[in-house]
């Protein structure tokens, strides 16, 4: 009791101690999230500005980086290809996991080892995903989809090596990947519809399809939108797929912006030119990113 | 027998009222075996990485089979020793232990004060770090690199063990649980004595081990599987991790087989990892998501 009095009127005085303690408590974390995940947004702006010798910024140069950028063959390549990569992500990525999610929700038997296996290649690592999937995909005898083909009597095709179906073949292979985690949250969100509303509409005389098409859809559709602009969010960002399976080509058919980035940084070492395309893409993303709090927000 | 579970099913359209109908219980039959094919195109291509690994490369490149002539596990022992893949174990090793250690203290302590002590001013942070969810690091991954190198931080372990630090998501994931713990719990700790790291260390961590646990998981996935930011710091230094030596095998001399056989290594290790857990992650994927 004395000590809770003590509390009360110290009140007015300790807050201010209590907020310092508080802060002092997360500035480590600050430190590293300032250090990891904001300085470098700002940095990248400040880079793109300059130019530079390896890591060492030479002088402000302006817009200029920005400008040599949007003038280079690449730079339009790999915005149109980033384009094609959302395109061809709406019309294979998004609609897998909710047909596996309405599916695998309508089993009993088997049900748990089905949401296991879907889940699974989320396991396994990029890198291996991808490595794995350029056995698939390659031309010649060799290739494993080839082999498959051949027993139904079909001639080998080239595969990646085909401009026309690299980016749709590299959208397969992230499909693969990410489709079953995704289901598991569809499936969630299908599992807490309540039952009362099929009995209902069962009375109504609603068939199998009416109870799809009308209960199921409808409340996993704000989930769905949402799920959408993280795709989008997430399919802008590519890197690793083109960069191991084709190396961009052919002929620049399949180079994405993260790719390019990379090219300008890592392979050529012109990090002002890498910070300027950064910048470039965290500005769509930032766009991107507003569309998709105000579509959470019309949710609540 | 089939069909008599269905009775008690809870989720999806077809209801147990269905069942009389033949055509409903050919359809049940139809979907159960869509759903097989689906686990089935989920779960190949691992399984022919495993069966091809057995191949050595003569029989890889001429016979256009999928199950290899003999199942000798030797080869793996073999290629294992060839490529020095001990090496790479142990450098991820201490790549994700030191990335989990970092991500339980340093997200566990930002949540700990937005979500509980809650100090002045704290709405900012809780702000940026929602933002941060959004805007993805491999966006700032050149003036990060150029950061590090400038602090003279690069060919180590340690930029990379600090970057699990500071992870939004888990931030988030940590947060909305503390919230949910009754706030009696806390003043009763401060009266008796308690200072702010003790009430975190004595009430907070032992009260939040499914949190931590579905937390560490996912950070073992992710650390285990990261590219990007250690092949920029660590390739050529000797600590290359798994995932830099698959890359770099990929163009190095190593056979089809070998470079398969890498491939399995890599794969290894988060399998055991899903088969031990896999009731956690499955439940923790999409409880994650939902709840935003």
């Amino acid at each position: 009791m004395v000590k809770a009095n003590t509390l009360n009127r110290n009140n007015k005085t300790k807050f201010k101690r209590q907020d310092l303690v508080g802060w002092l408590v997360m500035l480590p974390s600050l430190i590293l999230f300032a250090f990891f995940v904001w300085e470098p947004l700002l940095e990248s702006i400040r880079l793109s500005l300059y130019s530079a010798k390896g890591i060492r910024l030479q002088e402000f140069v302006g817009l200029e980086n920005y400008i040599r950028l949007f003038r280079h063959p690449d730079f339009l390549a790999a915005f149109r290809n980033t384009f094609l990569y959302i395109f061809y992500s709406l019309i294979i990525g998004f609609m897998v996991p909710i047909v596996m999610a309405v599916l695998i929700s309508e089993t009993v038997h088997l049900k748990s080892f089905f949401r296991v296996g879907v889940y699974f290649p989320n396991m396994v690592p990029g890198m291996a995903t991808i490595m794995m999937w350029s056995f698939f995909f390659r031309p010649g005898n060799t290739g494993v989809l080839n082999i498959l083909l051949s027993k139904v009597g079909i001639s080998p095709q080239v595969w990646l090596n085909n401009p026309k179906w690299t980016i749709p073949l590299i959208i397969i292979t992230m499909t693969w990947k990410s489709a079953g985690s995704t289901s598991l949250i569809y499936m969630a969100g299908i599992s807490r519809i309540s039952s009362e509303l099929y009995e209902a509409a069962t009375i109504d005389g609603a068939g199998i399809w009416q109870r799809v098409r009308h209960i199921i859809v409808p409340s996993i559709f704000s989930l769905a939108k949402t799920l959408l602009i993280l795709q989008i969010i997430s399919v802008f960002q590519i890197l690793y797929e083109p960069l191991v399976m084709t190396n961009g080509g052919p002929n620049n058919a399949s180079i994405s912006l993260m790719m390019l980035t990379y090219n300008y940084a890592f392979r050529d070492f012109n990090y002002p030119m890498g910070a300027a395309l950064s910048v470039v893409i965290c500005a769509i993303l930032i766009v991107l990113s507003g569309i998709y709090t105000k579509l959470t927000k019309d949710k609540e | 027998m089939f069909f008599k579970s269905y009775s008690a099913k809870k989720d999806g359209a077809i209801r147990s009222f269905d069942l009389h109908s033949f055509r409903v219980k050919l359809l049940i039959i139809c979907i159960v075996v869509i759903c097989a094919i689906i686990a089935f195109v989920c779960l190949f291509p691992t399984v022919w990485v495993f069966l091809a690994s057995f191949k050595d490369i003569r029989e890889f490149r001429r016979e256009v089979t999928i199950f290899p002539s003999k199942f000798d596990f030797s080869v793996f022992v073999k290629t294992w020793n060839d490529l020095k893949f001990i090496k790479y174990y142990i450098n991820s090793l201490i790549m994700v232990v030191g990335c989990v250690i970092c991500s339980v203290i340093f997200n566990g302590l930002i949540a700990y004060v937005l979500g509980i002590l809650k100090p002045k001013g704290h709405q900012i942070v809780t702000g940026l770090v929602m933002w941060s969810l959004l805007i993805p690091s491999t966006t700032s991954i050149v003036a990060l690199f150029v950061n590090v190198n400038r602090l003279g931080l690069s060919r180590s372990f340690i930029p990379i063990w600090l970057s699990y630090g500071a992870n939004a998501f888990i931030v988030v994931l940590y947060k909305q649980y503390f919230e949910r713990m009754p706030a009696d719990l806390f003043e009763a700790a401060k009266l008796d004595g308690c200072n702010v790291l003790q009430v975190f260390l004595k009430i907070l961590v032992p009260l939040s081990t499914p949190i931590i646990s579905v937390a560490t998981i996912f950070t073992i996935t992710a650390a285990w599987s990261d590219f990007l930011f250690p092949f920029l710091i660590l390739n050529g230094t000797g600590k290359e991790t798994v995932m830099i030596a698959i890359f770099s095998f990929r163009t190095s001399n190593a056979t089809d087989v070998e470079v398969l056989r890498a491939i399995l290594f890599s794969i290894i290790p988060p399998t055991i990892l899903f088969l031990i857990f896999q009731k956690q992650i499955t439940d923790g994927a999409a409880a994650g998501a939902l709840k935003e």
